[in-house]
């Protein structure tokens, strides 16, 4: 039995239209795989295809995941296409083929009996509970020019999702929010909509002179943060539970002190 | 005059000075949440607010920073003994101005450090007098500074209700700390304080709150009162109330007056006054996390306080959680059978939280589950084992009978949020059906 392995892009694009592409080879579905490029571990007797990413596929495809599986499955797998895993590309897509065979197809993600369903379902949380804790933690720092600018090192891809929050937040503020591992600018003008810009490579770091004010609020924060626990109460354990060390290079009032 | 020194020297106070000494003041505030309302910006200000609340930070003591908790002034009038900003204390005192409360909301807010502001107040002059300064700041931070972030703000007991009205309709929540668990223990330690006094604002916003209900059916634009619902606060372990006293007051709360939440605070002795117990074991951290467990089944899990605890058994059990406890005496409704037993039923096995029961209730409809499933729905399987079956079969054989399960239960780790080698026995003393007793003890003693 033959088995294929497409080898898409990683990106939304890349692996919807890997997705189509699988659907017109016309074969069990068993013996279809998706990869995304980047992993290595090639087996013998198998055919391996490269998939060139298709606008035009991959809009098809988002769109019937949409009409068919619904809002809430549609999100979901948008979650774990963010991921940083390489195994995403293979739930999604036996997702949604568990998903066609099913009579109430709204109910996908429901199903997580199903170990594609699961995997994606797992994907999803892990990457909005990324989200969740940078909306919390992100913190913006004033440069001189009065640009609030952040900086984020996290471990999915995950700047689109986080970005709209901020927008609808700051609607008159210029703010930029910097991926230092992924070398994306989020761009936000004042009133205006919100963009990327991918850094140019070689130059990751620049050097920021921040606004009188910095110095002040930063300093006034971090005060209130020290005065606002309760001595008695001290409890290191359960911050850290709360607050995972990672981000805490990124966060005010761990950086002074 | 006095009053032209006081006010020379806060002139001279620095603003982080002021931060230093308002947030050490309304650290024993226990909320900090910013939920309760979903509010996108309109664009022309600044903020807006998410219904689960997001915490921005969790300070030493583990607890979450969402709202920039401050007093407006912890000059007070009243002598609560518990309180470390009685009249009768020898503390540094500073008030800030409507515009200092402003800058520093904005600017912390520009930089998500914050969610929002939490605004309460020792008490100037008289409660209304108050209210009006608490008032006038949030009214400048909402309109001139176009902020459309999270604002909770106390409304003080004894104050004008037209000034409640007129605030409630500038505030997300509001709060009224209801101190202690019963009016005899309000009079001994806040004589200052009538429980009539602090019920009534608490009903008139649970009106204004129904009231506007109404008025947002007919006219969808119609200006929102305390959107965000209200909430209190009791100390814990300051009097002698049992644990089914406190559950039953909070029931009542959630159910006459419509709470949003009531926080329970462990007490924490600053004062050291003779009217006040002794806790060298330090804060009852362990009771108060009972109680809020309990809170979670009255409000999420369709418990109702007479079936947690009872006048013969008025203390919840140290060892073992309230769930778990009342699971124990409750065998005969056990075990379950996944694949059949309704919501309800599955909410009260031990290990199945609210998450996991709706994940069960949703993925049995697409065929049988089984123990693999179940632990990937996430339900703690070495708790929920001895209650359920999956398609008539128990995980292990294991015997329905209290005492082994218990013994089994307990070998398991609870986790706690505090470090269990903590607490003392003097602490543990608390949950001992003499506790009224010691209480008295340690208070004379």
């Amino acid at each position: 039995m033959e088995e294929y392995y497409l080898i898409c892009e990683d990106s939304l694009e890349g692996i919807f239209t890997g997705i189509y592409d699988a659907y017109l080879k016309k074969k069990p579905h068993e013996q279809i795989h998706i990869l995304v490029k980047g992993e290595d571990n090639y087996r013998l007797f198998a055919v391996y295809e490269n998939c060139i990413p298709n606008e035009e596929k991959a809009a098809k495809v988002a769109k019937t995941i949409l009409r068919e599986f619904g809002k809430e499955t549609y999100l979901a797998i948008c979650r774990a296409l963010a991921s940083k895993e390489t195994d995403k590309g293979e739930a999604i897509y036996k997702t949604v083929v568990s998903g066609f065979q099913m009579k109430n197809r709204h109910q996908l993600m429901g199903n997580l009996a199903n170990p594609a369903v699961h995997r994606v379902f797992e994907l999803a949380r892990f990457t909005a509970n990324e989200v969740h804790f940078h909306i919390e933690l992100l913190r913006f720092k004033e440069l001189e020019n009065g640009i609030l600018y952040a900086e984020i090192g996290p471990k999915n891809n995950l700047i689109t999702f986080i970005v709209p929050h901020f927008a609808d937040r700051f609607p008159l503020e210029n703010f930029v929010i910097y991926d230092e591992i992924r070398n994306i600018y989020a761009m936000h003008p004042a009133g205006g909509d919100w963009y990327l810009v991918h850094g140019e490579e070689g130059i990751k770091q620049i050097e920021h002179t921040f606004s009188e004010g910095e110095k002040k609020y930063s300093e006034l924060f971090c005060q209130f943060f020290h005065t606002i626990a309760i001595k008695e109460r001290e409890n290191y354990r359960l911050q850290r539970n709360m607050l995972p060390l990672r981000y805490r290079e990124y966060m005010t009032e761990f950086q002074q002190k | 005059m006095e009053g032209n020194l006081i006010l020379k020297s806060e002139k001279q106070m620095s603003l982080m000075e002021k931060l230093r000494i308002l947030a050490d003041a309304a650290k024993f505030d226990v909320s900090c949440s910013s939920s309760g309302v979903e509010r996108r910006g309109d664009g022309t200000g600044i903020g807006n607010t998410s219904a689960a609340g997001i915490c921005h930070s969790f300070g030493a003591d583990g607890r979450c920073i969402s709202l920039l908790k401050i007093l407006f002034t912890n000059e007070c009038i009243y002598d609560c003994k518990y309180c470390i900003n009685r009249k009768s204390n020898d503390v540094p005192r500073a008030s800030f101005t409507p515009d200092e409360i402003c800058e520093l909301t904005i600017q912390f807010y520009r930089r998500n450090y914050i969610e929002g502001l939490f605004l309460s107040s020792g008490i100037l002059n008289n409660p209304t007098y108050t209210m009006e300064l608490i008032y006038e700041a949030v009214y400048k931070l909402r309109t001139l500074y176009r902020f459309q972030g999270y604002i909770h703000v106390k409304a003080i007991p004894g104050a004008d209700p037209e000034i409640v009205q007129r605030l409630g309709l500038l505030a997300d929540r509001m709060s009224v700390n209801l101190e202690l668990p019963t009016a005899e223990g309000l009079q001994k330690l806040a004589p200052n304080k009538h429980r009539r006094n602090i019920l009534a604002p608490m009903r008139q916003i649970q009106q204004g709150i129904a009231q506007n209900r109404n008025e947002l059916v007919v006219y969808r634009h119609a200006p929102n009162f305390v959107p965000a619902g209200q909430s209190t606060q009791m100390i814990v372990g300051a009097t002698p109330e049992s644990d089914y006293h406190i559950m039953t007051v909070a029931e009542n709360l959630y159910k006459k007056f419509e709470l949003k939440r009531v926080y329970y605070s462990a007490f924490v002795n600053v004062n050291e006054d003779k009217e006040l117990p002794a806790l060298p074991g330090g804060p009852p951290l362990l009771r108060e996390h009972r109680l809020y467990q309990a809170d979670w089944l009255l409000r999420f899990y369709g418990f109702e306080a007479g079936e947690l605890l009872s006048e013969s058994k008025p203390n919840f059990n140290i060892l073992l959680d309230p769930k778990a406890d009342w699971a124990l005496r409750h065998l005969e409704l056990f075990p379950v059978e996944i694949n059949r037993a309704d919501y309800q039923m599955i909410l009260r096995v031990p290990g199945i939280g609210v998450k996991s029961a709706q994940r069960i209730v949703r993925a049995r409809r697409n065929g049988k589950l089984n123990f693999d499933d179940l632990k990937k729905i996430g339900v703690t399987l070495k708790r929920a084992l001895y209650f359920i079956t999956c398609n008539g079969k128990m995980m292990y054989p294991t015997k329905l009978e209290e005492d082994y399960i218990a013994r089994n239960l307990i070998s398991n780790k609870e986790k706690l949020p505090f470090d269990r080698d903590g607490m003392t026995y003097r602490q543990l003393s608390l949950f001992d059906d003499e506790q009224e007793s010691l209480w008295k003890l340690a208070v004379n003693g």
